[in-house]
């Protein structure tokens, strides 16, 4: 029974990795304008045989469906074209940038989730309490403040006014070693957890508060135990089937919510690429990441739905 | 569970029946504070739109005057009499930029909105009765554009227009809105149609179309209008990131997003042009939040009385 559900997932991702595809394909392929004239400098645009030699040479003349056909193929292959503007291949570009984008996704899913526990789980303690409503006015604005902002404010804050961390650049692991590098790590994944942190937050508040009203509670209380011991021990336990699979799904929305932060904060990863990949009209590069990123968010949510199937007792037995 | 005391019968007899003061005068406080803002932005975004109708000629300054040029006002000044919260980096008058600002957030929200509530509520509660093909059809759709992951479908799809002018980024905000909305109606829709005030509707031969449009829809509206209010708040926030990137309407008109971008510049010697747009989009946001969080309490509570 179990195969046949993972099965029918797996089906239902390629059918979605190919809808993906098309569409980011055909929307690139509606930019207006000639790549030539993206390609080409101005002064050449006069030699007609040359910018047709060109064409024919990129192969740029052929049907869209067998452009379509070609260019998903060699992306299975883990080919994705060149970038007509710097000759970089794409998929060398997302090598090179991949690091720094998913570090920063998983540090703020590390933020939000090692937040969100305490803070959900007390403020469920003392339902209705001056902890419970401090904390949900801080969810609240936490929930509604764009990522960017709390970005450019952290820059404000610790950069200029304490001076405490770089605001911009990249060290590299390998390079620098871990200190140097969660320097320059910390303060975008701190700006991009936000939001993530309050619907966690949230979301734990509301499973505990049920969980804490249950018969076993109660036994556990009249046993004497400690109430921070009851509250981590006994009524976290159940809640934390539900929190990791959120967790995961926004690990994978989070990588698509580095762009902007790492625009923010001039980090070399895959979202600078993507929107400076924009600026230029660079369609091999847009069209390559955008693929990626999507590729990337699909396949591991499909991993956080088969977990969920995995670890959930009352699912497996179905 | 049921603190209310004048459910009755109908489920949608409270919104019709009491009209809307009292609801207001049921708000906790800070969330007639977030009504009274959003009124506010929602005034001074037609205001705004009134002055430019009549050339200028309403008490407001003039969003695109840049004082320096002509020895007016310097840039970055701080707040005064003629510039009451100071001036931007092109010394043009901060007040009246913001107020001037909040009309693309406000366009893009109410279109967003109702792109959804329409389009995506009539499709949800369509597939949600019918179910069988249809159902499958559209929802297989939706769970591919819900694939992506909606900031890079933004930008790959803003990318695509040279000319972002208002109508078209509004235009690709509302129709990617679709897909959430199709999916609550359609959830809701699934509740509905088993209860008896529809059983009943069709024991006795109404049409299919009838029983959508009477029994159906009047009742999933009020969670679209939850979602609605929130999602308009996500809205804002996506719109003012796309500004932020330079790739919303274009500069010099004046978006919350793109004045925080403006304001970066001179950072290190103000924090002022960043602070007013950024405090603005914020307290709009969360204002919808705390407005979309109360409404649906009180969905929540009148559903399950019925």
């Amino acid at each position: 029974m179990l195969s046949k559900v993972i099965a029918a997932r797996i089906a239902r991702l390629v059918a979605t990795l190919f809808a993906v595809s098309l569409l980011t394909f055909l929307m690139v392929e509606q930019l207006p304008g000639d790549p030539i004239l993206a390609i080409l400098p101005p002064e050449a645009l006069d030699d007609l045989e040359n910018i047709e030699r060109i064409r024919s040479e990129l192969r740029l003349d052929d049907p869209v469906l067998t452009r379509y056909g070609r260019w998903v193929g060699n992306a299975m292959q883990g080919d994705l074209g060149k970038s007509y503007i710097t000759d970089q291949p794409v998929s060398d570009a997302i090598k090179d940038r991949i690091p720094v984008t998913i570090e920063l996704a998983f540090l703020a899913t590390l933020i939000a989730a090692l937040a969100a526990i305490p803070i959900g789980a007390f403020s469920a303690y003392h339902e209705g309490g001056r902890f419970d409503r401090i904390a949900s006015a801080f969810t609240t604005t936490a929930l509604s403040i764009p990522a960017f902002l709390a970005g450019i404010f952290f820059i404000w804050l610790f950069t200029l006014k304490f001076n405490w961390l770089p605001s911009s650049g990249w060290n590299r692991i390998t390079d620098k070693g871990i200190v140097a590098n969660l320097k320059t790590a910390i303060l975008p994944a701190g700006a991009l957890s936000l939001a993530a942190l309050a619907i966690n937050a949230r979301l734990i508040r509301a499973d505990m508060i049920g969980t804490l009203k249950e018969d076993y509670i109660l036994s556990a209380r009249a046993k004497g135990l400690r109430s921070r011991y009851i509250l981590m021990r006994h009524a976290l336990r159940p809640s934390s089937l539900t929190a990791i699979t959120v967790f995961g799904l926004q690990f994978g929305g989070l990588i698509g919510g580095t762009v902007v932060i790492e625009t923010v904060f001039a980090l070399p990863g895959l979202g600078t690429r993507l929107i400076s990949g924009i600026y230029q009209r660079d369609v091999m590069m847009i069209q390559g990441i955008t693929l990626f990123i999507a590729t990337v968010y699909v396949v591991v949510n499909l991993f956080v739905d088969l977990l969920y199937l995995l670890l959930d007792p009352r699912i497996r037995r179905q | 569970m049921s603190k209310s005391k004048n459910i009755t019968g109908s489920p949608d007899a409270k919104l019709k029946g009491n009209g809307r003061l009292s609801a207001v005068k049921e708000m906790p406080f800070f969330v007639k504070c977030a009504l009274f803002w959003l009124v506010f932005i929602v005034s001074a975004a037609i205001y705004t739109r009134l002055d430019r109708l009549f050339g200028q000629a309403l008490p407001l300054q003039d969003p695109f005057y840049q004082g320096f040029l002509f020895g007016g006002a310097s840039p970055t000044e701080g707040p005064s009499l003629d510039h009451v919260l100071g001036t931007d980096i092109l010394s043009r008058d901060n007040l009246s930029r913001l107020l001037h600002g909040a009309w693309v957030s406000l366009v893009v929200a109410i279109t967003v909105v109702s792109f959804g509530i329409v389009f995506g509520g009539l499709l949800g509660a369509f597939v949600g009765y019918a179910r069988g093909r249809w159902e499958t059809l559209v929802m297989g759709i939706m769970d591919v554009v819900l694939a992506f992951p909606p900031l890079v479908l933004l930008l790959a799809l803003v990318a695509i227009y040279k000319v972002r002018s208002l109508p078209i980024i509004a235009l690709v905000f509302g129709i990617l809105s679709i897909p959430t909305y199709v999916r609550i109606a359609r959830a809701s829709t699934l509740g509905v149609a088993s209860r008896e005030f529809v059983q009943a509707a069709e024991a006795i031969g109404t049409k299919r179309f009838w029983i959508l449009f009477r029994e159906i829809i009047p009742n999933i509206l009020p969670s679209l209008f939850a979602y609605a209010l929130i999602n308009a708040g996500f809205v804002i926030v996506v719109e003012g990131t796309l500004s932020y990137l330079g790739l919303s309407v274009q500069i010099p008109e004046p978006t919350w997003g793109n004045m925080i971008n403006e304001g970066r510049r001179d950072i290190r010697q103000t924090i002022l042009p960043i602070f007013w747009p950024g405090l603005f989009l914020t307290l709009t946001v969360v204002s919808l939040n705390m407005l979309g969080d109360w409404f649906q309490q009180r969905v929540a509570i009148r559903s399950s009385a019925l």
